[in-house]
């Protein structure tokens, strides 16, 4: 998504590595995902749910004023 | 003998052969070995490991490129790309935003690390034609953190 989108930044985080990153953000199970701090998930999604998390986490955060 | 085995590592030469189109420079934050020991602060474990894999895949393309910086010096630029720990490394290529990779990339994250690298030379990615079409509708700045562990 990242690579489509000047207005995403993605981060390939290695969790053993940065436990306190781990520890901040609740992980128990990879993979995890955070968006925008706000809206999150564990595991393999397919697209379409991935992306509606995406949608979701934006419109919470009342961010995306075009939709 | 490297750390990617020589049959991977003609798959990946191969896979790249094929798959890049334009130069992709990878951008690495590292902590180069301490000689002396500062209490309270733990030496990076991975940074010279993380830097040979990335000097071996970089090694299977005449289209990649990578760049190492101590992140002591160069704390300007790491600020810049949201960089505040080490090893981290960003791709510098055709992607409109930013893909940032914290700790080293082995296990899963090492087929993560091949495909972006694809995606970020050709500017494209294999995503529905929804959801790009989504992603070109953001006008607000959108966060995504990939927890992973190496198994």
């Amino acid at each position: 998504m990242a690579v489509e989108s000047s207005h995403v930044t993605a981060d390939v985080i290695e969790a053993m590595e940065f436990p306190d990153l781990a520890q901040r953000y609740g992980v128990r199970g990879v993979p995890k995902i955070v968006i925008n701090e706000t809206t999150e998930f564990v595991g393999a999604l397919p697209e379409d749910q991935y992306l509606a998390h995406v949608r979701a986490a934006v419109e919470a955060n009342g961010k995306n004023k075009s939709q | 003998m490297g750390l990617i085995a020589d049959k991977d590592r003609e798959t990946i030469r191969a896979h790249f052969t094929d798959s890049l189109s334009d130069d992709v420079e990878i951008v690495m934050f590292t902590e180069r070995e301490s000689p002396i020991i500062i209490p309270g602060k733990q030496p990076c474990e991975t940074c010279a490991q993380t830097q040979e894999l990335l000097e071996e895949v970089a090694a299977l393309s005449d289209k990649l490129k990578l760049t190492v910086h101590e992140i002591s010096t160069a704390r300007d630029q790491a600020d810049a790309l949201g960089i505040d720990r080490v090893p981290a490394f960003v791709f510098k290529g055709a992607s409109r935003g930013q893909v940032r990779f914290f700790g080293i990339p082995s296990g899963y994250e090492f087929s993560a690390l091949i495909a972006d690298l694809v995606d970020v030379s050709n500017g494209t990615t294999d995503l529905s034609e929804e959801t790009r079409a989504y992603l070109g509708t953001l006008t607000e700045e959108v966060n995504i953190k990939v927890f992973t562990t190496p198994t």
